[in-house]
């Protein structure tokens, strides 16, 4: 029986997560010991923070079951809008503001394509996204901001600690605290759900659905936002495809999350999120080329969808029954 | 004796619980035209789809020309000599009657360099269109075409290969007015006269006297008889004697005392809905259920999808209460008060990968939250429970996902969503299919109990349902509302209402 749920789904697969952290974490402290070094931990929590955050909005889109392939895109502009507010000397609270508002007006673009003309979700996305990301062009025909990013404060949300690690790690666990609550325990996300699984049933059951697509677009492209600013307070500096990277570990961090906990929910895509900023990491430390540790991350993202299909689950079902007639699953509906 | 066109013999499907159809044994002779009638859900739409491939039959023996065939997809049946065209034919819109006809046979000669070659598909077309007494001009398109033209080149479609030998017709004649009728019984006895078998489901008699040599009756996933017209005749049977058979009173709470009958609650009038209904006026009260039968396509569907908010009202009003609502969604609909069973529950009443909890608190989230919109967990599941005790859900168990119960629990489900929606008017749209016997019965008792303090209609293609259900009914014919004078529908009168639209028959 299929069990994607509201609820996480049970003990067993949190432990067979658990372990599998311990076995990747004991196989790159093997190969490399850094890889437990405070300094190491404080990197993977910081990345662990960019990647989660997009990894977010992209859960409530998938939990719609549409898909955004814009918001990388969407990140970038809202990058240089950042920087190039930033450069102009404005308080970086506004400028965060006003990168967010920038993204916030490409998702509810993307939403009311997508829900309320019915476009198709991945023509209309890649589009928005690559017209984001050419208008990130705009501000400095493609140089790099870096001018006021020491003085504007920016560089303290990456350096700034509590308890040893970044700030931006606690960011993320709060967040992620208030998005748990918000889509296991109100009616909110009781819709978002509804949404998703059946969109006819949930109409007919009052729920706007198109409102709650749009939102979905809207959230996305909000936090895909704040996971950019992470990025930019690291580097120092905002150019132009400053939120490239994020496509692929979100996809990541979703996918293989819903894989391994039974089904999309917030918690399944934080512990999607932190096994592959683990593998990343462990990679770059060991000083894999990023062009393969990309490669590896992409074929797990494939392993993800591919075991979070429930027709595959069922011919590996049918296939265990099919070896072990004895314990023949429960009589198929027809 | 001459070996049969074709001949079943125990031929049984089931689906899920369902004895769709159950040892029927069936002859169809060389060169007749033979009928098939019977109530929806009799099975003669199941028995032509094995006929014809789209079902694989559970047991039995199908043979054409005395060998035995095993079909497992349409092409298969094509093979054998058995062609079919559906009740809407699935003709290319905006290619024209000779492209329809020979779709995927363009090139069987010619390879496929050649492309197609319009003046061979010309000559081939009109050589076909020659052998039978019908003018049509097939180089139009066929959006340009009437409903008996169309009707025509899915039949020259079905047997331009010339091996059919057996034709299988699906209500050809539901859209057809008297005069293009006798065009197609034409075609008919045209093909007949070739050899052709003939093998037509049918709502009416007279259609079966005129064109017919035999015909028969199926009841229940049964074969009941096979007759000839002049038997008919002879006996002096009527169609409703013949469909219908013995009721299932016993499967029906009692009815409504005019003594419990509260005030009134729906006020339908003059309702209208583009050119599918129109006209349709009612009135519901509190204690009354309203029975309305029709057919597949005759509004039914529509009606109830205006009445609640997702379809557009184009004429008419609505007075929930005394007060005039017309909502825009079902959304609206809902807190006005007014509750959709929906035809197809799987499809348009539950998110099956989740709880019960969460289906049964999906229409009214807002009685299921508190401030906030926090999910009142705890309330929620004791009311999802007792609920579940209400209708009498098995098993009793609201947290595992409800695609894991059975379709009538299922369907239990969804009933107490509307128990949990609380509202004053209960719409059922078809809500017994796929449901058996036994939770048939339990539904029906809770649309008694649910009518007990609110309005309750129930919409259906089993005009048995429609009738033995509710305290007084009406039919929809094509979209016209037929309505008894001054008393309440006999079984017979609504039947006949409904598939004829005019009760005088019965």
């Amino acid at each position: 029986m299929p069990r994607h749920g509201i609820l996480p789904a049970g003990t067993a697969r949190l432990l067979a997560f658990a372990a599998l952290v311990f076995i990747l974490g004991a196989a790159f402290t093997a190969v490399e010991p850094r890889f437990l070094s405070t300094q190491n931990i404080s990197a993977v929590t910081r990345h662990m923070a960019a990647n989660g955050l997009a990894a977010l909005g992209l859960t409530l889109v998938v939990i719609v079951r549409k898909f955004d392939l814009s918001f990388a895109g969407t990140a970038c502009f809202s990058a240089m809008t950042i920087g190039y507010m930033i450069a102009g000397g404005h308080d970086l609270w506004l400028c965060i503001m006003v990168g967010v508002l920038a993204a916030a007006v490409v998702g509810a673009f993307n939403g009311m394509a997508i829900s309320y003309f019915g476009l198709p979700d991945i023509v209309t996305t890649i589009a928005t996204g690559s017209i984001a990301g050419g208008l990130a062009f705009l501000y400095s025909q493609g140089r790099t901001i870096f001018q006021n990013f020491v003085t504007s404060g920016i560089l303290d949300l990456n350096d700034a600690r509590l308890f040893g690690y970044s700030v931006s790690f606690f960011f993320l666990i709060a967040l992620y605290a208030v998005a748990w609550v918000f889509m296991h325990r109100t009616r909110y996300g009781a819709s978002f759900y509804a949404t998703g699984e059946n969109p006819v049933s949930a109409y007919f059951s009052g729920v706007p659905v198109r409102t709650y697509t749009m939102m979905a677009f809207v959230i996305c492209a909000v936090t895909s936002v704040f996971a950019v600013v992470l990025i930019l307070a690291e580097s120092g500096t905002a150019d132009t495809n400053k939120g490239a990277t994020l496509l692929m570990p979100a996809y990541a961090g979703v996918f293989l999350g819903a894989a391994l906990l039974g089904g999309t929910s917030v918690l399944a895509t934080l512990a999607g999120t932190l096994l592959i900023t683990m593998l990343l990491d462990g990679f770059s430390l060991l000083g894999v080329p990023y062009y393969y540790s990309d490669g590896v991350v992409s074929a797990i993202l494939l392993t993800g969808v591919v075991l979070f299909d429930a027709r595959v689950r069922q011919l590996f079902s049918d296939l265990a029954s099919f070896i072990q007639p004895v314990t023949s699953a429960s009589e198929k509906r027809s | 004796m001459t070996v049969p066109a074709l001949c079943a013999k125990a031929v049984s499907k089931r689906f899920g619980r369902i004895n769709a159809l159950d040892d029927v044994d069936f002859v169809l002779e060389k060169g007749e035209v033979h009928a098939l009638l019977g109530v929806n859900g009799a099975g003669k739409s199941t028995f032509i789809k094995i006929l014809s491939g789209v079902y694989v039959k559970d047991k039995g023996v199908i043979e054409v020309d005395g060998r035995e065939i095993d079909c497992h997809n349409p092409k298969d049946a094509i093979r054998c000599g058995i062609a079919t065209v559906q009740q809407h034919p699935e003709l290319v819109a905006d290619f024209t009657g000779y492209e329809n006809i020979f779709l995927g046979r363009e090139s069987a000669r010619a390879s496929f360099l050649s492309g197609i070659d319009r003046s061979v598909l010309k000559r081939r077309g009109d050589e076909l269109l020659s052998r039978f007494p019908v003018e049509i001009d097939l180089s139009r398109r066929i959006e340009d075409m009437s409903a008996v033209e169309r009707e025509i080149i899915a039949i020259l479609q079905a047997i331009a290969g010339d091996h059919i030998r057996i034709l299988i017709l699906d209500e050809p004649t539901s859209t057809l007015t008297e005069v293009e009728k006798e065009v197609l019984f034409r075609l008919m006895n045209t093909l007949r006269a070739s050899g052709i078998s003939i093998l037509y489901i049918t709502h009416r008699l007279e259609e079966v006297m005129e064109i017919a040599d035999r015909f028969s009756v199926f009841r229940g996933g049964r074969m009941i008889s096979t007759m000839t017209p002049q038997q008919v005749r002879d006996k002096n049977l009527s169609l409703a004697e013949l469909m219908l058979g013995e009721t299932l009173g016993a499967v029906f709470p009692e009815k409504a005392e005019p003594a419990q009958l509260g005030e009134l609650v729906l006020d339908v009038r003059n309702l209208r809905h583009q050119r599918l209904f129109s006209n349709v006026s009612f009135q519901l009260r509190r204690g009354e259920i309203l029975g309305v039968f029709g057919l597949v396509g005759s509004g039914i569907d529509e009606l109830s999808k205006v009445l609640y908010g997702a379809l557009a009202t184009d004429a008419g009003s609505v007075e929930l209460n005394g007060r005039e609502v017309s909502p825009k969604s079902p959304a609206e609909a809902l807190k006005a008060g007014i509750f959709l069973v929906p035809g197809d529950r799987r499809v348009e009443g539950l998110s099956l990968q989740q709880s019960s909890i969460f289906n049964i608190t999906l229409a009214n989230l807002g009685r299921a939250s508190s401030f906030a919109g926090f999910l009142k967990r705890s309330a929620n599941r004791r009311k999802s429970e007792e609920f579940a005790a209400r209708v009498t859900l098995s098993p009793a168990n609201v947290t595992m996902p409800v695609s894991g119960f059975s379709g009538g629990n299922q369907q239990k489900i969804v009933v107490a969503k509307g128990l949990f929606a609380d509202a004053d008017v209960y719409i059922f749209v078809e809500p017994t299919v796929g449901v058996d016997i036994g939770a048939r019965a339990k539904l029906y008792g809770l649309m008694r109990e649910l009518a007990k303090t609110s309005g309750v209609i129930v919409m259906s293609t089993d005009c048995d349902e429609a009738h033995g259900i509710s305290d007084r009914a009406f039919a929809l014919y094509k979209g016209r509302q037929v309505v008894p004078v001054d008393r309440v529908f006999t079984r017979n009168e609504l039947l006949m209402a409904g598939i004829m639209g005019d009760a005088t028959h019965a």
